[in-house]
């Protein structure tokens, strides 16, 4: 089966202007402008088959938003290769550009100063839609994304979650095959992103399009996607099942028990790290291999009432490697 | 076609929102064309021509000067600098929309929008001053007038195209672009007709593109160029045409490698 999306040693550099602190700085960089290469994307591999639904996890400053504007050909690579749909994507094909939409939190391509109808009229012309399939798919978005009282309000006016509803209706009008998301849930409220969430895993089943998408809400990876890739400092860091993620990047379980009465927090310690401590409840980091021993010596040793096992949240295990790339 | 159509009346809907800037813009228009009226009128107040112009062809020369203003120099090239440096840019590269095409059709919207209200602005001048203006003694002229008008106006698009690109490489482009319309005002005939300055001026001028702009079809209106000087004139303005276009489509390949999209 051929890759919606194959990415081989995708690689690039950017070129920015470094400049000393201070009016000598200023003065210097007017005559000599020093410029310092910075790799925001280093070799990286990965494909996606068609139908997938792929978050796309990285700390601030690590690719991400780079990678994505490479695949919908924005960017020209410096090096490697990258095929979408068939295409190079900064070749930028009439077909090719007809089967794609990138949605970025912050960017509009919504016209500010008239209603968001005309902007999407002007989609309606630019991707050649025919009327039927327009008012077809038209009136399916405005339902689903409740935009009934938005379209004929000038788009400056509208608040940041119409807008972000807006945006998105203007970016699926044509239906894309291959749909690249960044921070799609960004400003919104908890009950619009969910319905956001909502939406994504409706239009991904029912036109089996590839979605890509990047975000710092870890409901919105945890809701949407199987798979995730990790980068770190424009490189993969991991590639596989979400599910597998907190096995391989969280060497602790989360121990909770609760006491018959308040215990002497010392000899709990001398069992595992205490997380938190509420007196007669404490929770505990317990080193995977040392689980069932552990319990079994607080289940002899102390008057335990409840005792439960859970992994690390995935978003405490995430908030971790992406510490760890800062700090690097 | 169709897209660029409605990008054209989107873009006319977009201006009547400007309603303040479009009518600062005017302002600053009129003001130009009443100071070199009052200009001209007080240099040939006591002459019948002066620097082989009569009364009447100085006075249409401002007049026309005015709507030729309005139709080939407007422009959005500012909209464009501020698109590729702010990355806004990237919604039209990533549509099937050529941006060469949507600039054109953006860049249309306003000189209609800018057309309309000079015609007006000349109409008022001309009832007000109860003056008289020079009509071409032949259709020849008139008919090679609008040609050369369609050549400015090409020439113009590709010249503020070409500069406004630069913006891929410089966020400061606006100092560019704001020196380059100082120059090109000055050098296409604007604020005077280029034949009044020393003839090795000229000859230098008539190298480049600018006096191709206003000044050549004026020219031609005001039937001051024979034959030859109107075929030389055109096959100028076909070769600037060619090697503006050449030069800025070869511009924008070039800054598409170099864009970041920033933002977002």
């Amino acid at each position: 089966m051929s890759s919606t999306i194959e990415v081989k040693n995708l690689a690039k550099v950017f070129r920015v202007p470094e400049k000393s602190p201070g009016l000598r700085g200023a003065l210097s960089s007017l005559f000599f402008r020093k410029f310092r290469e910075i790799w925001a994307v280093k070799e990286l591999s990965f494909s996606i088959q068609k139908g997938e639904l792929v978050g796309f996890l990285g700390a601030n400053g690590a690719g991400k938003t780079t990678t994505l504007k490479m695949l919908s050909g924005l960017l020209h690579p410096t090096s490697g290769q990258v095929q979408v749909l068939g295409f190079t994507p900064h070749q930028r094909r009439i077909q090719f550009l007809k089967q794609i939409s990138l949605v970025m939190g912050q960017r509009s391509q919504l016209w500010w100063e008239i209603p968001a109808q005309e902007t999407l009229k002007l989609n309606k012309e630019i991707f050649e839609l025919g009327d039927s399939e327009y008012q077809e798919t038209l009136s399916e978005l405005v339902e689903v994304l409740e935009l009934q009282e938005c379209l004929d309000i000038p788009v400056k006016r509208l608040s940041l979650g119409q807008r972000m509803k807006a945006e998105l209706c203007a970016a699926l009008l044509h239906r894309p095959s291959l749909l690249l998301l960044d921070e799609p849930t960004l400003g919104l409220d908890v009950v619009m992103q969910k319905k956001m969430r909502q939406f994504i895993r409706e239009y991904n089943q029912r036109y089996r399009a590839t979605i890509l998408l990047t975000s710092h809400n870890m409901d919105d990876v945890v809701a949407l996607c199987d798979r995730v890739i990790i980068i770190e400092r424009g490189q993969m860091l991991y590639d596989g099942e979400l599910n597998r993620v907190v096995e391989r990047y969280a060497p602790h379980k989360l121990m909770t028990v609760d006491f018959q009465s308040v215990v002497d927090t010392e000899r709990v310690a001398a069992l595992g790290k205490i997380v938190s401590n509420g007196g007669s409840r404490m929770v505990l980091e317990i080193p995977r291999k040392e689980v069932s021993s552990v319990a079994s010596r607080l289940l002899s040793q102390f008057p335990v009432v409840d005792l439960t096992i859970t992994e690390t949240p995935l978003d405490d295990v995430v908030r971790r490697i992406f510490t760890r790339t800062l700090e690097k | 076609m169709k897209k660029y159509f409605y990008v054209f009346s989107l873009s006319l809907q977009q201006a009547m929102q400007h309603r303040a800037s479009l009518l600062m813009d005017r302002v600053r228009s009129v003001a130009l064309l009443l100071s070199l009226y009052f200009l001209w009128s007080a240099l040939m107040q006591n002459q019948d021509s002066f620097l082989g112009y009569s009364r009447t062809q100085m006075l249409s020369y401002v007049l026309c000067m005015n709507l030729l203003r309005a139709f080939v120099l407007s422009t959005h090239a500012w909209d464009m600098v501020g698109e590729i440096s702010s990355g806004r840019i990237s919604s039209y590269l990533l549509r099937p929309i050529r941006y060469f095409g949507f600039c054109l059709a953006r860049d249309f919207s306003q000189k209609v929008v800018f057309l309309g209200s000079a015609l007006l602005e000349v109409f008022l001048l001309l009832w007000c001053l109860r003056a008289t203006v020079y009509f071409p003694g032949s259709w020849r002229s008139v008919f090679f007038f609008f040609v050369a008008v369609w050549g400015a106006f090409f020439m113009y698009f590709f010249l503020a195209f070409l500069v406004s690109s630069l913006a891929f490489w410089t966020s400061e482009s606006a100092g560019p672009l704001f020196c380059f319309e100082l120059l090109l005002q000055f050098t296409a005939g604007v604020f005077f007709p280029l034949d009044v300055l020393p003839p090795y001026v000229q000859g230098w001028l008539h190298v480049l593109p600018f006096p191709y702009l206003i000044y050549f079809p004026l020219s031609i209106y005001l039937e001051k160029l024979p034959l030859s000087s109107i075929l030389h004139g055109f096959m100028m303005q076909g070769v600037w045409m060619v090697i503006l276009g050449w030069v800025a489509a070869g511009v924008w390949r070039k800054g598409l490698r170099v864009y970041m999209a920033e933002g977002g």
